[in-house]
C-alpha cells in the first residue's frame, strides 16, 4: 500500500466513510483510502440486523449488514483501499495524520485531502447523571445491541429502558424477541423521540409499556441492577413528588442521545457548531479547515441512513475536488441561523451558485407550522417532531434572489394562522 | 361506521391514517395517506398486519457468535414471537453469502430466512 | 478448606493496607494480605479527589493530632515513593480563594498560626496575579492564599503499585477474601476467611469502612466511625486547561466542601457535600449532584452540567465526628495485644507514608523482630502506557507484541497490548481493566471497549464472557447467552 500519495482519506467505514469514498473514487480521485477501527467495513451497520435502510437511497427495505453489503462490494470493485483494525489518533490542522494498527504500527500520513466520518457515540449514566448506584447491568442501548447482535449476549431479562430513542425502540424489539421481557419505555418527553414507524412496530406491536413524561429518578442494586425507580415529570421536566414507583428489574439500557464523536475534529482545529455537536459545514460539506470535510452523523445526528451516506457523497465528492486542487467554487456565503423553534440547521452556509438541501431539527413538537427560510422559502406542515428531521430543498434561483449584501437568512417554524 | 387510526409504517414518514370502516368491517375510505404504496399498506395493516422479521442464528465452525437474517418477505404480525422461537435450533455453518436460505418455509408460510451477511470464516 | 500461616496478617488492600504490606517488606516477615475485592483499592482509596495534602489541610493543622502529625511526616515521603514505583505525581499547588476581608482576615489569621508550627510555604496572592495564574476561575475572587506544595496523583494505582512492590518483596497478596472471624488463642489468632484459614500472630487491621466490624470480631472496638459520604465529579478531559492548580473555596454551608482540582490524566475532579450517611450506601441523589454543579460554577462560572462524565459517592470513616474535629485511627488495641487498627478518614492517601511507618514501629512494640530483607527493593516500574511512549517506543512494544498496535479504547487511547499486560498482572474483572488501564474512563465510559474488553477478559482468563462481571462476586455484566431465553421459552 502506498502510503505517500492518497488523495483523499476517509476516517471511518459506516454509511457515511464507504459513500464517500465511492464517491470520491467516482469523482476521479486515484487513491482513496478509509481507515475502519473495527474489523471489518462498515460501522455500526453490522450490528443493526433490522430493516429500514435503504428505502430511498436503494429503493429496497434492507437490513443494516445488506446495506454495509451492497457498498463494501463497490468500495472493493472500485479498488479503493481499506485499513482495518486501525484507530486514528491525531489529526493536525496542516491535515497530518496520526494513526496506529498492528500490522503497520504508528502510520504517519499526509493526505490531500481528509473526510470526517467517525459517526456519534451514546451519551452515558456519567453524562446524565441519573442518582443511585452503580451496579452492573446499565448499558447505554447502541453498547447492548452490539452485545445481542454480534457478540451473541444477552444483559438481562427484566428491562427497563430509558429514553425511546430510535435505538432504545429498536432494542426493546430486539430484546423481547430474544425472549426478554422489556418492563417499561421511560420516556421524559410527552411523546417518543425516535421514529413514529419505530413506536408502532417495535413498541405497539409487541405491548411493551411505554411510559411518556416519565423519568428513571434512581437506580438500585449494588453488585447488579435490582430495580429502578421512576416517577412522572412536569412540564420542566423535573420528577413530580409522589409518582414515584419502582420497576423490579436486572438491566437498565439507557437511549438517551447521541453525540457527533468529533475529538479528531477539535484536533485539527476544526470549528464545532455547539447546537449540533459537529463541524459547522458549507453545502460542500468543508469545515473551517482548509481541505477537511465532514459527512454523516459526525456532522449531525441523522434519522436515515440514507440521508448520511448521500450527505457523506457530498462530502466526498468535494474532497476529490479538493484533492485535484480545483478549487470549490464559493460565490458567496449566507449564514443559515437557527429561528423560532429550530434546535438547528445544516449546512450552517451557503453559497448561492447550487441548489442545496437543507437539514433542520425543530426543539419541540408543534402542530400546523410554516417552515420559513427567510423570504425564499415557505412551506406549510401538519405536524413537526424532534425526531424527525426536516429537509428544504432550496432552487440556487431561489438562493440568487438574495440581494449580495444579504448574509444570512433565519429557518424557522411560524405559528401558521387559519383564515376563517 | 367506525373509525380506525393507523400509523403507516411502510417509509418512515409514518403518515397518520384514518380508515373509515363500515358495519360489515369493509374499510370504505382512508385518509392521511401521502402515497399509493401508503394507501396498500394501510389497507393491508387493518386487515392482515405483516412484518419483516429479522433476527440472528447461532453459528458452528466460525469464528464468528451469530449471523444475521431476516425473511425474505414480510409474515404475520402475530407469527413474530413463534418465529423467533423457531430459530432457537438454527445453526449457520460457513461459507454462507448474503442471500442464501438458512431456514426454508419458515413456519410455513411459503417464507424462506435468508442470510443478511456474508459469514466465510 | 485451605490452611495457611503467617506473621503478620493484613486485612483489607486499600492504600494503607497496601502502604503497610509495602514497608512491612523491607523485613524479613512473613506477611499475608487479604482483600475482600477482585481489585486494590476500591473503597475509599478510588472514590477521593486523588489531592495529596502537603502539611496536612495546613490552615487547620494541629499539632496535638494524631492525623495531623502523619500527615505532616508523610509530606517528604510522597513524592519519591512515587517515583520508587513508577506511578503519576504532579505537584500542582492550592489555591484557596478569598472572596471578601472577612475571609481575608481569617486565612490570616490561619497563615500565621501554621508559619508559627514550622509551615512557611503559604503565600497571598493579589486579584491580578491570581487572575494571571488561573485567568477562568470566577471574577468574585480578590485573590487566594497558595499554597505550592499540594500535589495530585492517582490512588489507585498508587495503591496497585505498593501491593506489587510488596508482592515482589514477599509479601502474599490475596484477593476476593473476606475475613469472616478472629478467634484469639495464645500467643496468635485464628483468622477464619472464605478462602480457608490464616493463622497469625499478628494482625492490622486496615479494612477501611469495616475497621470497627473487624475490630469488634475480638472485642476490640475502642473507637466509634462515623461513615460520611462525599460526592466527586469527573468532568470532560477537553475542560483539562480551564485551570492549572487546585481550587479550593470555603463552602458557604456547612458540611459541604467546594474543590475544583486537575487529575493526574487530564480531566479536572470536584468535589462536594459531606454529610453521614448509611455505611454501604454509595447512591448518588439529584440534590447533591444540583449542589455539586452550582458549587463548582462558583469556582469557575464556564462549567455547565453536561460537562460531567461520570460522578461516584465515597466515604471518609471518621472518628469523633461528633466533636467537629476528627482524628485517625493508628493505635494499637488496648484490649487485644497484637491488633493494630488503622483507618484515617481524611486524609488518607496523604497520610499512607508515615502511617506505614508507624504500624511498622507499633508492631516491633508489640513484640514483632524486625531484620532487614537484603532482597528489599523499593523499586517498581509500571506497566507502558501506550499513547504516552514516543514513535520508537511504540513501534518496539509493537514489535514485540502486535496487539499494542490495537487501539481497544478510543477515549484513551488503551491498546489491546495494555489491557492484556492488566490482566497479566491481577486484573480478572471490567473494573479491574478500568483502573489499571484506563480503558471505559474516558468520555464515551465505556460504550465503545467494553464489548471488546469482555471478550478479552473472556479469552485471557480463559472463562465464559458470562461469568465476567464488573467488580467481582455477584456483578455479572451478561446475564444470558443469546437463545438461552427464547429456548426456556418453548
Amino acid at each position: 500500500m502506498n502510503f505517500s500519495e492518497i488523495d483523499v482519506a476517509i476516517i471511518g467505514s459506516g454509511p457515511a466513510g464507504m459513500a464517500a469514498a465511492i464517491k470520491a473514487k467516482e469523482e476521479g480521485a486515484e487513491h482513496v483510502l478509509i481507515l475502519e477501527r473495527q474489523e471489518q467495513l462498515g460501522g455500526l451497520l453490522h450490528q443493526c440486523v433490522h430493516n429500514g435502510f435503504g428505502l430511498f437511497y436503494f429503493g429496497q427495505d434492507l437490513t443494516g449488514p445488506e446495506y454495509a453489503h451492497r457498498f463494501a462490494e463497490k468500495v472493493r470493485d472500485l479498488g479503493i483501499e481499506v485499513l482495518l483494525e486501525t484507530m486514528v489518533t491525531q489529526i493536525s490542522p496542516d491535515r497530518k495524520l496520526t494513526a496506529v494498527n498492528s500490522r503497520e504500527g504508528p502510520l504517519h500520513l499526509l493526505p490531500k485531502s481528509i473526510v470526517l466520518a467517525m459517526g456519534c457515540r451514546e451519551r452515558s449514566r456519567g453524562q446524565l447523571n441519573v442518582p443511585g448506584t452503580r451496579p452492573a447491568g446499565i448499558f447505554t442501548a447502541g453498547t447492548a445491541q452490539r452485545f445481542v447482535n454480534v457478540e451473541g449476549l444477552i444483559p438481562g431479562k427484566r428491562v427497563v429502558i430509558l429514553g425511546s430513542g430510535d435505538i432504545g425502540m429498536i432494542m426493546a424489539r430486539r430484546l423481547t424477541l430474544e425472549g426478554a421481557e422489556v418492563r417499561a419505555v421511560v420516556e421524559i418527553l410527552p411523546y417518543v423521540g425516535g421514529l413514529t414507524r419505530n413506536e408502532v412496530q417495535c413498541l405497539h406491536d409487541f405491548h411493551t409499556p411505554l411510559l411518556l413524561e416519565h423519568t428513571v429518578t434512581e437506580i438500585h442494586g449494588e453488585q447488579r441492577v435490582e430495580a429502578v425507580s421512576i416517577a412522572k415529570v412536569d412540564k420542566d421536566k423535573r420528577p413530580i413528588n409522589g409518582t414515584e414507583q419502582m420497576i423490579a428489574c436486572d438491566t437498565l439500557l439507557l437511549s438517551v442521545g447521541l453525540i457527533p464523536e468529533n475529538e479528531l475534529s477539535r484536533m485539527a482545529g476544526v470549528e464545532l457548531d455547539p447546537l449540533t455537536g459537529g463541524p459547522i459545514v458549507d453545502q460542500f460539506r468543508e469545515t473551517n479547515v482548509s481541505g477537511i470535510f465532514a459527512g454523516g452523523n459526525v456532522v449531525h445526528v441523522h434519522d436515515l441512513v440514507d440521508d448520511v451516506s448521500w450527505e457523506a457523497e457530498i462530502a466526498g465528492a468535494s474532497a476529490a475536488q479538493f484533492a485535484r486542487k480545483e478549487k470549490l467554487e464559493k460565490r458567496r456565503r449566507i449564514i443559515l441561523k437557527p429561528g423560532r423553534n429550530i434546535r438547528c440547521v445544516v449546512p450552517q452556509a451557503v453559497s448561492a451558485q447550487n441548489d442545496v438541501i437543507l437539514y433542520a431539527r425543530v426543539k419541540d413538537m408543534e402542530e400546523n407550522v410554516q417552515l420559513k427560510v427567510g423570504d425564499i422559502f415557505a412551506q406549510s406542515l401538519r405536524v413537526v417532531k424532534p425526531g424527525e428531521m426536516l429537509k428544504v430543498n432550496l432552487s440556487h434561483s431561489q438562493l440568487s434572489q438574495l440581494k449580495e449584501d444579504i448574509v444570512e437568512q433565519i429557518i424557522e417554524c411560524e405559528r401558521r394562522r387559519y383564515d376563517g | 361506521m367506525v373509525e380506525e387510526k393507523i400509523i403507516c409504517i411502510g417509509c418512515p414518514l409514518g403518515c397518520e391514517t384514518t380508515l373509515k370502516i363500515d358495519d360489515q368491517g369493509e374499510v370504505v375510505k382512508i385518509i392521511g395517506y401521502k402515497c399509493k404504496e401508503g394507501q396498500q399498506y394501510v389497507l393491508e395493516e387493518y386487515r392482515s398486519p405483516v412484518r419483516v422479521f429479522t433476527a440472528t442464528v447461532l453459528t458452528e465452525n466460525s469464528s464468528r457468535s451469530l449471523l444475521p437474517v431476516r425473511t425474505n418477505r414480510p409474515i404475520l404480525k402475530t407469527k413474530l414471537m413463534e418465529a423467533a422461537r423457531a430459530l432457537v435450533s438454527t445453526r449457520a455453518k460457513p461459507p454462507v453469502r448474503v442471500g442464501q436460505i438458512i431456514l426454508a418455509n419458515l413456519l410455513n408460510t411459503g417464507t424462506n430466512v435468508v442470510a443478511t451477511d456474508d459469514l466465510f470464516d | 478448606m485451605a490452611h495457611m500461616e503467617t506473621e503478620v496478617l493484613i486485612i483489607g488492600g486499600g492504600v494503607l493496607g497496601a502502604a503497610a504490606a509495602r514497608e512491612l517488606s523491607r523485613y524479613k516477615v512473613d506477611v499475608i494480605l487479604v482483600e475482600k475485592e477482585a481489585d486494590f483499592g476500591w473503597g475509599s482509596t478510588k472514590a477521593n479527589m486523588c489531592i495529596v495534602c502537603q502539611g496536612g489541610d495546613t490552615l487547620e493543622f494541629r499539632p496535638e493530632y494524631h492525623r495531623s502529625k502523619l500527615v505532616w511526616d508523610s509530606m517528604p515521603l510522597m513524592e519519591p515513593l512515587c517515583q520508587e514505583l513508577d506511578v503519576p505525581f504532579k505537584r500542582v499547588g492550592e489555591f484557596t480563594l478569598i472572596r471578601n476581608n472577612e475571609e481575608l482576615g481569617k486565612f490570616q489569621k490561619l497563615k500565621s498560626r501554621a508559619e508559627k508550627l514550622g509551615m512557611n510555604s503559604h503565600k497571598f496572592l493579589d486579584q491580578e496575579t491570581l487572575r494571571q495564574m488561573e485567568p477562568n476561575i470566577t471574577r468574585e475572587a480578590i485573590g487566594a492564599l497558595f499554597d505550592p506544595n499540594i500535589a495530585i496523583v492517582d490512588p489507585v494505582r498508587l495503591t496497585i503499585a505498593l501491593i506489587e512492590n510488596a508482592g515482589q518483596n514477599g509479601v502474599k497478596v490475596m484477593r476476593e477474601t473476606e475475613v469472616l472471624g478472629i478467634s484469639q488463642k495464645v500467643n496468635q489468632f485464628e483468622v477464619e476467611t472464605n478462602q480457608g484459614w490464616i493463622q497469625c500472630r499478628f494482625i492490622v487491621n486496615a479494612a477501611g469502612t469495616s475497621v470497627d466490624k473487624i475490630a469488634r470480631l475480638v472485642n476490640s472496638d475502642d473507637f466509634v466511625l462515623y461513615p460520611i459520604r462525599g460526592y466527586v465529579g469527573i468532568l470532560d478531559k477537553n475542560l483539562g486547561g480551564l485551570i492549572e492548580h487546585e481550587i479550593h473555596m470555603r463552602p458557604d454551608v456547612p458540611g459541604q466542601m467546594n474543590i475544583l482540582t486537575p487529575s493526574v490524566h487530564g480531566n479536572l475532579f470536584f468535589g462536594t457535600t459531606m454529610q453521614p450517611a448509611k455505611r454501604g450506601d454509595y447512591s448518588t441523589t439529584r440534590r447533591i449532584a444540583e449542589i455539586g454543579m452550582q458549587n463548582v460554577r462558583k469556582i469557575v462560572p464556564d462549567i455547565s452540567v453536561k460537562d460531567i462524565i461520570h460522578s461516584f459517592a465515597g466515604f471518609l470513616m471518621f472518628r469523633n465526628w461528633e466533636v467537629g474535629w476528627h482524628e485517625c485511627v493508628v493505635q494499637s488495641s488496648r484490649k487485644v495485644p497484637r491488633f493494630i487498627s488503622l483507618c484515617i478518614g481524611y486524609p488518607g492517601v496523604s497520610a499512607a507514608p508515615a502511617t506505614a511507618r508507624e504500624v511498622v514501629e507499633l508492631l516491633r512494640r508489640e513484640g514483632l523482630t524486625l531484620e532487614g530483607n537484603p532482597r528489599f527493593s523499593p523499586y517498581t516500574k509500571a506497566a507502558p502506557i501506550f499513547s504516552e511512549l514516543s514513535v520508537e517506543q511504540q513501534k518496539e512494544w509493537i514489535a514485540k507484541d502486535s496487539r499494542y498496535g490495537h487501539v481497544v479504547c478510543r477515549c484513551e487511547a488503551v491498546t489491546e497490548g495494555e489491557i492484556i499486560e492488566a490482566i497479566r498482572h491481577g486484573a480478572t474483572t471490567l473494573d479491574g481493566i478500568k483502573f489499571r488501564t484506563r480503558a471505559g474512563m474516558g468520555r464515551c465510559q465505556g460504550g465503545f471497549c467494553t464489548p471488546r474488553a469482555v471478550k478479552i477478559l473472556s479469552r485471557d482468563l480463559g472463562v465464559k464472557e458470562e461469568k465476567i462481571t464488573k467488580k467481582g462476586r455477584e456483578s455479572r455484566l451478561l446475564l444470558h447467552r443469546s437463545k438461552e431465553l427464547i429456548e426456556a421459552q418453548i
